[in-house]
């Protein structure tokens, strides 16, 4: 068995900021990722970080769209916090060396995007995720010393005994060996689940595993059934096509050659909230207004080729490697995909989950900021604003920890035990199918616009999966880089989330934000301006509801 | 055809029997060569590693000592032609000019751009054309498989450089084909001679080199064919150094492009300066059965 | 946007040196639209084939550098690589891992000294206590600083480059172009205090090694270009510090021997590169290669109209530069 005082398992943004954090608490950290920490998902995100440093606009400006974005879900206190700590936050990491681009006068450039009041978005280009990964972990790189790396190792539990965290189970992709690292404090910050849904802009590691372990190690899940569909990925393949494109005055058309976001949002048109747009392409697309194959135009010719090439170099290179379109010269065909989970680990402010000694941050965490939506920009700054106060929690908790934590034998075995069966197994269920199967499920029944019929035979598809998995099977029988048995265990943890999912979207009969049903079509502040809480029990999710925070903004009908 | 001949340093110096090879490949093909000895070297991928603007500059110089003469230019060395070519990319850049132009105005040169460059390769395949060729070949080297080896700078920056494709290039092996050679296809045959080393780190460069010609070797060759004369010196006169980096006997003999081409439209060995090279080329000549007491041996 | 499709047969470099005597070669043979990427077909290969198929990969969208492997003998991202091309120009698709690094299992190699070598050149802002960096603010840096960096910050640390270079193949002392590459990016970095030292230090480590064959530029699926940015290295370093190694002295030499002849000067260049000790050492074989070629030793006669070459000299070259 392996000892650390903090285990930070995943390695992108919140987990590394997370890191960083504990370390310069003097804290001995392990970082547990299944991923290079360069190869983590935070290296897609495009658009960039929002922070209200413009003279013109203000950090009650950030709060506000914050809030009015979230469709009044989100918890007040937090956005306060969240949008006060963005400015030192953008700072610290331009500090650490990010390579932002800049404005004339040598100050952060910034671009408008959807639902911001001012052009508030900073960014490297269209590759900001990238930029923020690599200043991170060169900045942790030169506290080498202090923490030890676990890369390419996979999560299987995390270990509660008495109420109290002990560590984590993972195995040794290298090796196929199954080891404890007992911890008084586990962060978890492995980052989006979205490989839940078949079409998504999220990477294929994108499978929820922290996520999974702490619901399965008797976490509380929050707000899960809000799922973020992203206006604008390739029909195909769901790759991603920045917000910045619209930011950068890249405009939707139907078939007709219609601005149609003119009748969805009169106002802001194509920058209007993430779940407006994609609602709006949806229904273009339903009414028959689409292009042949379903979907929709985004134009950035009239831009010209300089702009396009310089501020969207990556997507440029994406349409024309993999659409086989050249955005200088022709329309880029997207249609919506899903983008980002806004529920997850439910936190407070400072990481803490209802777990002693369990925190978590970015993607898997729900603090929650997002509520019912999340605005674009928001995500890579609560990895890092986030990802640091877990760092800083999880420090503090393994610094007054009195018990010493333990992983038995038996801990380990209880991950390994299942996967031997599953490789013993003559016969059985692929992991690739169910993966599948669970994907188009989730695709058709719990998709963007969803009703209670729909729902209904969600869960029960998805839970005839789940039965399934009991006798899934992995043939690869090599101890080495054994990925069938990472499939394996991968699907079972999206299977976990795709049942809380569809139940909590099934149970809340009102229309908020990204999670909308035709059959009640109203936002119901009455019944549901309330977080969903979902604790796993053998007969499936055990739903609950908590108040929101409210401090200063009442609901309001959202209009863009 | 006409065209300005820049020859490069190493043809004129320990070279020289490339160029030899070259002005009899030229007669027999009909191209006039327009010597200018007010050329200056291209700089070779050196002098830019110490400054890049003065390193344009000086090829700059050289294009428009062609461009005066209304004539495009002929080089037989792949890094010349890297370096001139990339001169003619750099001065596209504005910033260049701005630095370079000025200093030109003060020797009362000025350079519009106009002048092509091309390699003995471009022009015997795309100029002369391959059909012009073999209806002039005497001897065919039928029975002799030569491994191309191109030489970097013909091939890469692709995008930039090459008149041929760096992805995949097949002009020079489809030139051993019309002159009866048969191509010998090998990873190395692309790759790098070892020679911008040679003299940082010899040990280091000669085992590149030990490796492509081990490669070509072990593909069937008899004989590798360069059209760089720095390739040159590092395949075969620095062979035996080669031979010792990487623990093996190869024996390779190493050919100018121009001086296969010569042999097949029926140039004497002598003519061609084969024996000037440090690894014999009778085993070569065997294989296609030309007399090898023609040629000393070492 | 449906395509015709096209069958395509994959030969996928298999190896498990847990249980396998040898590499073998699986071939399989897929219905695919052309522009299928390299990847997508390997996962297919995966999910409907062959789950056993081991390979790294996440993004699919060229951002993460997993699924850099050779595809036809070229490194390059599986997921930027369509197949339609490479059937079309090579009649047959291999896929093997990348070079330069140890299998682990069939396309996954150990890249544990590519990333030893980034780590070496400190890849990270190293500040001077007597220049704080503004405090609360972020350090200015103009559009014109920016551009300076040119496209390293899109380096996504895939190793494609590395795989492909004959330098790192051939000698352990060369640290990559992906990590010179990374040096270069904090060369410039307004934001680095330690600019000089990097310089210095990389002259002696492995800098003059890089072969300019410009095969890590043609691997680079992010157009990072670190052939041209070694280049740029190398200019540096000698304006920073002179001829120092042989490298920079070659360089610095070659320089000479045009700015006085109008022409290499071939003995001459390699004593100024050697010096008259190294220049012993390479006695004997200059000797054998005099025998053959007895007009090495020669001076070349000036080039004509020498003096124009003079006065571009006076006008770009620094003659303080290197010499400080």
């Amino acid at each position: 068995m392996r000892r650390h005082e903090v285990v930070v398992v995943g390695a992108g943004l919140a987990g590394q900021r997370a890191a960083l954090a504990a370390v310069e608490a003097g804290r001995d950290v392990a970082v547990v990722s299944k991923l290079h920490p360069l190869r983590s998902h935070s290296g897609a995100a495009q658009g960039g970080i929002n922070a209200a440093v413009g003279a013109e606009d203000s950090v009650d400006t950030h709060i506000y769209d914050t809030v009015k974005g979230s469709d009044y879900l989100g918890d007040q206190d937090a956005i306060e916090f969240f949008c006060r700590e963005a400015g030192p936050t953008v700072v610290e990491m331009e500090h650490f060396g990010t390579i932002f681009s800049r404005s004339p006068d040598g100050s952060l450039a910034r671009r408008p995007f959807g639902g911001a009041g001012f052009p508030r978005t900073i960014y490297a280009a269209d590759r900001t995720g990238l930029a923020l990964l690599q200043a991170i972990w060169e900045r942790l790189g030169t506290e080498s010393s202090r923490f030890t790396l676990y890369q390419e190792w996979d999560l299987t539990r995390v270990v509660v005994r008495d109420g109290a965290v002990q560590g984590i189970v993972a195995f040794d992709r290298a090796t196929g060996a199954f080891e404890g690292i007992a911890a008084p404090s586990v962060v978890l910050a492995t980052g989006p689940s979205g490989r839940i849904y078949a079409r998504t802009t999220n990477a294929h590691s994108c499978t929820g595993d922290g996520v999974a372990a702490a619901y399965e190690a008797g976490a509380l899940l929050k707000d899960m059934e809000f799922v973020q569909f992203h206006p604008t990925a390739l029909p195909d393949s769901g790759i991603l096509i920045t917000e910045g494109a619209r930011g950068e005055g890249g405009i939707l058309k139907n078939s007709l050659g219609e601005r149609f976001m003119a009748r969805y949002a009169p106002h802001v048109l194509d920058l209007a909230s993430r779940d407006v747009v994609s609602r709006a392409i949806a229904t273009e697309v339903a009414e028959g207004r689409g292009f042949p194959g379903g979907f929709a135009h985004l134009e950035l010719m009239h831009l010209g080729r300089e702009k396009i090439e310089s501020r969207l170099q990556e997507i440029c290179d994406f349409s024309r490697h993999f659409a086989g379109i050249d955005p200088v010269t022709e329309p880029i065909p997207v249609y919506p995909a899903q983008h980002y989970m806004m529920g997850g680990i439910g936190t407070n402010a400072t990481g803490a989950t209802s777990v002693r000694g369990l925190f978590a941050a970015g993607e898997a965490a729900c603090v929650s900021i997002h509520g019912a939506n999340r605005l674009g920009g928001n995500s890579l700054l609560e990895t890092l604003v986030f990802g640091k106060q877990a760092g800083i929690a999880a420090a503090e908790h393994a610094a007054r920890s009195s018990t010493r934590p333990e992983i038995a034998a038996a801990d380990v075995d209880a991950s390994q035990g299942p996967i031997r069966a599953m490789m013993a197994r003559k016969d059985g269920e692929d992991p690739a199918a169910l993966r599948a199967e669970m994907q188009a499920t989730m695709e058709r029944y719990v998709g963007i616009y969803r009703t209670e019929a729909d729902l209904l035979e969600g869960i029960r598809r998805v839970r005839a999966l789940r039965q399934r998995y009991e006798n899934v099977r992995i043939v690869d029988r090599s101890s080495v880089y054994n990925l069938n048995l990472t499939d394996a265990l991968e699907v079972g943890h999206m299977l976990e989330l795709a049942e809380v999912i569809v139940v909590g979207a099934y149970a809340r009969t009102e229309s908020r934000g990204a999670h909308s049903r035709t059959d009640y079509p109203k936002r119901d502040d009455a019944h549901w301006m309330k977080h969903t809480l979902a604790r796993r029990s053998d007969r499936g999710p055990e739903l609950s509801y908590s108040p929101v925070a409210y401090t200063r903004w009442e609901p309001k009908e959202r209009v863009y | 055809m006409k065209i300005a001949y820049y020859p490069g340093c190493v043809a004129q110096e320990s070279g020289r029997e490339l160029d030899m090879a070259t002005r009899w490949v030229a007669k027999a093909l009909g191209i006039e060569l327009v010597s200018f000895p007010s050329f200056s070297c291209c700089g070779s991928g050196f002098v830019d590693e110490a400054n890049l603007t003065l390193n344009v500059a000086i090829n700059a110089r050289n294009l428009a000592i062609a461009e005066r003469a209304g004539l495009d230019l002929l080089t037989i060395c792949s890094t010349c032609q890297g370096m001139l070519t990339l001169a003619n990319r750099k001065l596209d850049e504005p910033s260049v000019r701005a630095r370079v132009d000025p200093a030109l105005a003060k020797i009362g040169v000025s350079y519009r751009g106009s002048v092509k460059v091309k390699h003995l390769l471009e022009v015997l395949t795309h100029d002369i054309g391959l059909d012009a060729i073999r209806a002039k070949v005497r001897r065919p080297l039928r029975g002799m498989k030569v491994g191309a080896f191109y030489g970097c700078h013909l091939l890469r920056p692709s995008a930039e450089l090459a008149s041929e494709s760096g992805e995949e290039p097949h002009a020079f092996e489809d030139l051993l084909a019309a002159i009866g050679a048969d191509p010998v296809m090998y990873r190395g045959r692309v790759m790098c001679c070892g020679f911008p080393i040679l003299f940082v780190k010899p040990e280091t460069a000669n085992r590149i080199a030990g490796r492509q010609i081990a490669d070509a070797k072990d593909h069937g060759a008899h004989a590798m064919a360069t059209p760089c004369p720095l390739c040159h010196i590092s395949l075969d006169s620095f062979q035996n150094k080669a031979e010792a980096a990487v623990g093996r006997e190869l024996a390779m003999p190493v050919f100018h492009l121009p001086q296969l081409v010569g042999l097949a439209l029926g140039a004497s060995p002598e003519e061609l300066g084969l024996p000037r090279h440090l690894v014999p080329v009778d085993p070569a000549l065997a294989a296609i059965g030309r007399p090898a007491s023609s040629v000393p041996s070492r | 946007m449906a395509a015709k499709t096209i069958s395509a047969p994959i030969e996928v470099y298999r190896y498990d040196p847990s249980r396998d005597r040898a590499p073998r070669y699986d071939r399989f043979t897929l219905e695919v639209e052309p522009h299928t990427p390299v990847l997508t077909a390997l996962l297919s290969i995966r999910n409907q084939q062959d789950p056993s198929l081991t390979l790294r990969y996440s993004c699919r969208s060229a951002i993460c550098g997993s699924c850099a492997m050779q595809i036809n003998s070229k490194s390059r991202l599986a997921c930027q690589t369509p197949i339609g091309p490479e059937i079309e120009r090579h009649g047959r698709l291999v896929v093997e891992p990348m070079r330069n690094q140890a299998v682990l299992r069939d396309l996954v190699v150990d890249q544990s000294s590519f990333w030893q070598n980034y780590r070496k050149i400190e890849p990270y802002l190293k500040l001077d206590p007597r220049q704080p960096m503004p405090e609360g603010t972020p350090n200015p840096m103009t559009p014109a600083e920016v551009d300076r960096f040119h496209e390293t910050p899109r380096c996504i640390a895939c190793a494609a480059c590395y795989s492909a270079c004959p330098a790192v193949e051939s000698d352990p002392a060369f640290p990559g172009p992906m990590a010179l590459a990374k040096l270069y990016r904090f060369v410039v970095d307004p934001r680095d205090r330690a600019t000089q030292d990097r310089l210095v230090r990389i002259q002696t480590e492995g800098l003059w090694l890089c072969l300019r064959c410009h095969l890590c530029t043609e691997a680079c699926p992010k157009d990072v270009q670190p052939s041209e940015r070694i280049r740029d290295l190398k200019e540096l370093a000698i304006a920073a510090q002179g001829g120092t190694e042989r490298g920079s002295r070659h360089a610095i030499g070659f320089k000479e021997n045009i700015r006085e002849r109008g022409l290499l000067q071939e003995m001459k260049l390699v004593r100024q590169t050697d010096g008259l000790a190294g220049l012993a050492g390479q006695l004997g074989q200059g000797l054998r290669i005099w025998r053959k070629k007895p007009e090495t030793t020669k001076r070349p006669p000036a080039i004509e109209d020498l003096a124009q070459v003079e006065t571009l000299y006076r006008e770009l070259d620094d003659p303080t530069e290197g010499h400080r």
